[in-house]
């Protein structure tokens, strides 16, 4: 009796979840009555986000010019925000703006939650006014299968580059007077500062610092366009590369060379960027999103260079992201979203993304800087004039920021041969690319 | 229902003592129904489905479980999930009942020692990741200890080591589950009558026969229960894991449930992760029911 009663219980339960087959479209959004005109009413529109600084800053900027379009900003920490995002645009009152995020919002655009800004591009000129790279990594296929391609679904907010800093009186000490020009010159300063008896490297392994150093080797050795292709998943792309293959190789020398500490596997980025900005480093391979934080650690001390070519006088490459916008299809202020993502590209803009310590996405603006952002903001300049900002791998599909984080370990503990590390990567693009 | 209608007939006032039992117990078990149960079988219900938690699902069949069996991941997972049951059950439960041993009777400052011995379970699992990671660091306690007694040869950055790195996390679960074991075990022990131990001493029986002869056999129930939670704690570990290593280095830390985080939360396929997950509480209840019949009082 007590069984049969359960078991109906379940069924029924059974029946009423298949009942609450989960709802959401399958095509994508485009906004229609697109208008630079926007509203003179008092309106407020919500805007969720994980990366402040720049944003809060960015919306007061904003407010400043439209005192009668209030920003709401929702911010939360980066781990929950890409858990939680997904399911906040797909309720049936979204966040009207919200910071994208490739991963966690990936299937937003098939199922037609995020606008495809494409008529706001055109309206607004965007295409004359970002730098090509930061709007192409923003786009994809109706699928969300392959990217750099297809609908505009983000706006970039402020820029990302991944190179090298520098403790400059390390450096001095170890006889190094200039940056290096070369990948081979950057592997002999990095060996006259081991053969100082100080450490040339701190690495997070345990977390993106040890693929990032892959992926810098990576654009310094290989040919930027079959790399690219590989992360925007165009068909018969392959990450089996020579250069990839070569990366690899470079990161079990430096392990036996002594230049990456035998601790990497169990150090956390921030635990690397401590290390380095105590002085315990002579380098330190991360994005300009740690600028601010270093600076003030080290003043003076520090410097940055983007990781020289193999080749002397080619162009550079760089990995590179953005913190983008989108805007929900389900909004009601589609054109004043869309000035707010407009704004981006303001001089007004172009200053706090500065002062915040990222790039500005308008870089035509002349900005005043010292110190190691004045290195940054030079170098960037250069690599965004030759178009070789590339976007980070573990953009490519789903599960491939596990792969290369416990493939680059596999690596610096001499476990992993580089042809195995590519494969399992192949694996998962394979897996999602088809 | 047609089987209890002559039954009430009969006993009118039992049924109405029925009702207003079942109205006792409803808001407890309408609370348990939604929050475990409910989920539990939703769970299962997504298993058989392929979501992105987004887009609509459709039907998958079994072939989320056909995934889950052929993945290659899950047998190593599998495989440290029952190493760590040697750290977070088999060891802490031999430690309690050393411990329950040494401060059976009345040993001066033994609150002092239950409360040191019971802190690391009152602590939240991720803050205790977290110190344990610095103090495996590099230059961390652990290994200026190590230095301190003249064995700076072996100090490494022990999370980090290929070899080692599931060895050392599973001594952070011996080092908080010890104190729930031995808490247990000193709690059982004192409701031991007295005259048996007397009983042991009058044949002539020392300490270790007294132990053996009386101790064990009484804290048979409380063995059991505290080798199925920490057995539990083994095979459903991850916020531990999550916060030292994260499955690293080289995968040599995973476990399921960071399997079935990964699933869900990274690659977005849902009913792999929940099918992942419907496995792994099948695997809990098989080693559940094996520690329950092997504890087992004869007949």
């Amino acid at each position: 009796m007590r069984t049969r009663s359960l078991a109906a219980v379940a069924a029924a339960m059974v029946v009423a979840l298949s009942a609450c087959a989960e709802s959401g479209g399958t095509e994508p959004a485009k906004p229609s009555d697109v208008s630079k005109d926007l509203t003179t009413e008092n309106i407020t529109l919500t805007l969720a986000y994980t990366d402040d600084p720049p944003t809060q800053a960015l919306i007061d900027a904003f407010h400043a010019l439209h005192p009668n379009i209030t920003i709401k900003g929702q911010q939360t920490p980066f781990s929950d925000y890409v858990k939680s995002i997904k399911l906040s645009m797909a309720a049936d009152t979204p966040p009207d703006i919200a910071e994208y995020n490739p991963g966690a919002m990936r299937s937003l655009v098939p199922a037609g939650l995020i606008y495809d800004l494409t008529p706001y591009e055109k309206l607004y000129g965007w295409g004359e006014a970002f730098p090509a790279s930061s709007l192409e990594v923003l786009r994809s296929n109706q699928a969300a299968k392959e990217y750099g391609t297809g609908g505009l679904y983000a706006v970039p907010g402020a820029l990302s580059v991944l190179g090298v800093y520098y403790n400059k009186s390390m450096v001095t000490a170890a006889g190094i007077a200039d940056t290096p020009s070369t990948l081979a010159d950057f592997e002999q300063d990095v060996a006259a500062v081991k053969k100082g008896g100080k450490a040339p490297l701190s690495l997070g392994g345990l977390q993106v610092g040890g693929f990032q150093l892959w992926n810098a080797f990576t654009n310094a050795l290989g040919d930027e366009s079959q790399y690219r292709n590989w992360v925007y998943g165009k068909p018969g792309s392959t990450i089996q590369t020579d250069a990839a293959k070569q990366a690899a190789q470079k990161v079990i020398d430096w392990v036996n060379a002594g230049y990456i500490p035998a601790s990497a596997n169990a150090t956390a980025d921030s635990d690397a960027q401590a290390n380095f900005t105590n002085g315990k480093s002579a380098y330190l391979v991360t994005g300009n999103w740690a600028a601010s934080a270093i600076e003030k650690a080290m003043g003076d001390n520090v410097g940055f260079f983007l990781l020289p070519q193999a080749t002397a006088g080619d162009s550079v490459v760089a990995s590179g992201a953005s913190v983008a916008y989108s805007i929900s299809s389900k909004t009601k202020h589609p054109n004043e979203a869309a000035a707010f993502l407009d704004f981006m590209r303001d001089a007004k803009a172009a200053t706090v993304q500065f002062d915040t310590g990222f790039m500005p996405v308008n870089n035509e603006t002349a900005v005043q800087a010292t110190g190691v952002r004045a290195d940054i903001a030079a170098d960037f300049k250069k690599v965004v004039a030759d178009n070789g900002i590339v976007p980070f791998p573990d953009f490519a599909s789903p599960n491939m920021i596990d792969r290369l984080t416990s493939g680059v370990q596999g690596l610096l503990s001499k476990k992993t041969t580089p042809d195995a590390f590519l494969t399992s990567l192949q694996e998962s693009w394979t897996e999602y690319h088809g | 229902m047609a089987d209890t209608a002559p039954l009430a007939r009969r006993r009118p006032r039992r049924r109405a003592r029925r009702v207003v039992a079942l109205l006792y117990i409803a808001p407890a078990a309408l609370v348990y129904v939604a929050f475990a149960i409910w989920p539990a079988i939703h769970t299962v219900y997504l298993s058989f489905l392929d979501w992105d938690g987004i887009l609509p699902a459709t039907s998958a069949g079994f072939s989320n479980y056909t995934d889950v069996f052929t993945d290659p991941t899950l047998g190593p997972a599998l495989w440290h999930a029952i190493v760590l049951i040697v750290f977070f059950a088999v060891i802490p439960c031999a430690l309690g009942l050393l411990m329950t041993a040494l401060l059976q009777g009345n040993v001066r400052g033994m609150t002092a020692f239950r409360v040191i011995f019971f802190l690391p379970q009152v602590l939240p699992l991720v803050a205790v990741g977290i110190t344990w990671r610095w103090l495996y660091n590099d230059d961390g306690l652990v290994n200026q200890g190590l230095r301190w007694i003249g064995l700076g040869g072996v100090t490494r950055a022990w999370l980090g080591d290929y070899n080692l790195a599931l060895v050392a996390l599973g001594l952070i679960g011996t080092w908080a589950m010890s104190g729930l074991c031995m808490v247990l075990f000193l709690a059982g022990a004192q409701k031991i009558d007295v005259a048996l131990y007397e009983a042991v001493a009058l044949d002539g029986g020392g300490p270790v026969r007294r132990f053996f002869a009386v101790t064990l056999p009484a804290l048979r129930g409380e063995i059991t229960i505290a080798s199925v939670i920490t057995t539990i704690a083994a095979l459903a570990s991850f916020d531990l894991v999550f916060v030292t290593t994260n499955g690293g280095p080289v995968d040599r830390t995973t476990v399921p449930g960071l399997l079935v985080y990964r699933l869900a939360f990274n690659e977005s396929d849902i009913g792999r992760a929940s099918a992942l997950a419907v496995v792994l509480t099948l695997i809990v209840i098989v080693f559940v029911t094996a520690i329950r019949t092997l504890t087992r009082e004869k007949a």
